[in-house]
């Protein structure tokens, strides 16, 4: 027993002091976002990692699938580990605030990606993408399409997230102003594909004459369009928000109408580029607070973008 | 023991307490009854046949899901890895039609009819499940410790299959003769859907399974006392890990239904189903010190669940009541399984 209980030991030694001598002789940024199954995290995290690379760090990927206390663990272990920077998609508002503050007192410099928290000055940037502009851009395209009249119902992500309901009152500021346009059905899918399909099937019984659906996220739309196209109601107008690949793939092919583009990838390499500034020159070269604007997909523009960003 | 029972049941309830009785076992029914009174007299869309049809559409998901878990629950079990069988036999299907099973060695990718390829996650489903079996029977790990590991392996490994993306545009290719994968999710026989069929042919074959074979009642009998069962020379491991893998190819057959209805496959589907089907499990009166309930039970439990669901939704109700009213009643169901247990204590006492 006593000797098994030291061969585990050791071999858990070896296996740390091999970590470290990996990581030493370049430095490395940690880079955590929730769980990569949703493309647009992978997309981000990706983007950061490839830039990181190429400009000569050792990237550290990981996800904390929207848990702060597993957050908090993972910002300890790029503490212990002597990263340079952290990108961080950050698991919350103020569930994060705490981990942030911990890197800055390691003299860790935190780059947010894609998401804010609830306080200014400790992280060294907060780099989003404008939801609120964003849901404008979706919710005019929206209105267009619908010709200004008739029946739609909204798909809401998970109520507890803030872009859920940035989106939600983005899309209502535009829409509310047409005295046309009637809001039959307002049901949260939880961000999720199977859910929006089986909310969407139902809806149609309750509201068999829609003319629209306005989506929180793009997972959400393509469940829509699933649910719509066994309905036999393909002629419904569907517009989501991210500008996945899919979906991007679905305009192309006229199920979905429209999307927001949130430029996750490009957010990502400018947060790589301005950590690389800020270690190597002092000085990030920009603001903590930095707002990119969305931009709208289209059939007719779809062809001009790529993995969440510009081609 | 089980004559002992049948002796007590025939002489001690009269009258009334028979019929408390009765209602108390065939409680999810009679919890569907009322909902379904209260739902069509406060939405004239409730009652119409085609939501009726959507909604056993949506409850086949969860009601298939149950039927295998009743079996693992029966014999005293638990099963936390059937969302993730689902995922991952999704993912299965989804890879085979899309990119083909890719054979490096050989340096040629082969495709599977679609037949072929729902078989395949089928048994990659089962094969899961047998993982769970063998855990819990030849090393036994505790059937919530086993599955809990094989939940984390199954959503880790159907991630790695697919790198973290979905597989789009499962429609498969004329000249690779995979076509038609849309048909099990979408398509229809006699005017019903397929997942319906599909909810109909496994609860039929589970009933059968656990009330008129000789499985179906060592199932039981290993709920009961598995030392007895033991002793009585039933193979308990055998009988355990078959238990587990019917409950992992139920899983696999969701998995493949959702991939058809969304003609994609997502790494992520299935979370959480796991606890929507040990509701309707308990819903339907089986208890979770297993040898007690059946199948027909759990699917009562999965209606009850469903029609919760959607006619929550079809009233406009928000999300976070929908929560609140579902936790409601599966506590209020919990409640009455303990007071029918202290119900029949006393009357066996007496």
């Amino acid at each position: 027993m006593a000797r098994k209980v030291l061969l585990v030991f050791s071999l858990g030694v070896l296996a740390l002091t091999g970590c470290r001598q990996s990581g030493s002789g370049r430095k490395s940024i940690a880079i955590i976002t929730p769980s990569h199954d949703n493309p647009f995290f992978k997309s981000e995290a990706d983007a950061a990692a490839a830039r990181a690379r190429a400009l000569g760090y050792e990237a550290s990927v990981n996800t904390h699938n929207d848990d702060a206390h597993k957050q908090d663990e993972l910002v300890d272990v790029a503490i212990a580990n002597g990263a340079a920077a952290i990108i961080l998609d950050n698991a919350g508002a103020d569930a994060s605030v705490a981990a942030v503050a911990k890197a800055k007192g390691a003299n860790i410099p935190v780059f947010l990606i894609d998401r804010e928290i609830n306080a200014n000055g400790i992280a060294a940037a907060q780099i989003v993408s404008n939801n609120y502009q964003g849901a404008l851009l979706g919710a005019q395209e929206f209105a267009r399409l619908m010709g200004e009249k008739g029946t739609f119902v909204e798909l809401l992500g998970r109520e507890s997230d803030t872009n859920a309901q940035v989106r939600t009152s983005g899309f209502h500021e535009v829409l509310d102003k047409y005295p046309g346009l009637r809001l039959v059905g307002q049901q949260s899918a939880n961000w999720s594909q199977t859910e929006a399909f089986q909310k969407m099937e139902t809806l149609l019984q309750a509201h068999p004459d829609i003319k629209g659906v306005i989506a929180g996220n793009d997972t959400m739309a393509l469940g829509a369009a699933a649910a719509l196209k066994a309905a036999g109601r393909p002629e419904v107008i569907v517009v989501g928000f991210d500008g996945s690949p899919d979906v991007l793939a679905s305009i192309r092919a006229g199920s979905i109408k429209a999307t927001v583009l949130q430029p996750a990838a490009r957010i990502a390499t400018m947060a790589v580029d301005q950590a690389h500034a800020l270690l190597t020159k002092g000085s990030s070269g920009a603001a903590e607070k930095q707002s990119i604007d969305c931009e709208l997909v289209t059939a007719s523009n779809v062809d001009q973008f790529g993995v969440f960003t510009r081609k | 023991m089980s004559t002992h029972n049948e002796v007590i049941r025939r002489v001690a309830p009269a009258g009334h307490h028979r019929i408390n009785d009765l209602l108390f076992r065939l409680r999810a029914l009679v919890a569907l009854i009322v909902l379904v009174i209260i739902f069509a007299s406060l939405s004239p869309a409730f009652l119409s046949s085609g939501n009726l049809m959507i909604l056993v559409k949506h409850v086949a998901i969860n009601a298939i899901l149950a039927v295998g878990m009743t079996f693992v629950i029966l014999t005293g079990g638990i099963d936390l890895s059937v969302g993730s069988i689902a995922g991952l036999a999704g993912i299965v299907a989804g890879g085979l039609i899309n990119t083909g099973l890719v054979l490096p060695a050989f340096g040629v990718v082969v495709y599977f009819q679609v037949w072929l390829v729902i078989l395949l996650a089928a048994l990659a489903g089962s094969g899961v499940g047998a993982l769970n079996g063998l855990l819990v029977t030849k090393f036994s790990v505790a059937p919530f410790i086993a599955t809990l590991g094989t939940m984390y392996v199954a959503r880790g490994a159907a991630l790695l299959i697919s790198n973290g993306a979905t597989f789009p545009n499962l429609l498969g290719k004329p000249e690779l003769h995979n076509t038609g994968f849309a048909w099990l999710g979408s398509g229809s026989i006699l005017f019903l859907p397929v997942p319906i069929w599909l909810m109909a042919v496994v609860g039929a074959a589970g009933a059968f399974l656990a009330s008129r074979t000789p499985f179906g009642r060592r199932i039981y009998a290993i709920g009961g006392n598995e030392r007895a069962a033991e002793l009585s020379g039933v193979r308990v491991g055998r009988v355990k890990l078959l238990g587990y893998m019917i409950s992992g190819f139920c899983s696999a057959i969701v998995g493949v239904i959702i991939a058809s209805q969304l003609m994609s496959a997502h790494p992520a589907t299935g979370e959480t189903f796991e606890l929507n089907a040990i509701a309707a499990v308990v819903l339907g009166g089986t208890s979770l010190m297993g040898g007690r309930g059946g199948v027909g039970g759990s699917i009562a439990g999965a209606f009850v669940i469903g029609v919760l669901a959607d006619g929550l939704v079809l009233l406009g109700v928000s999300q976070f009541w929908q929560i609140v009213i579902k936790g409601v009643v599966i506590v209020v169901a919990v409640l009455l399984d303990q007071m029918q247990k202290r119900f029949s204590w006393r009357e066996r006492s007496s």
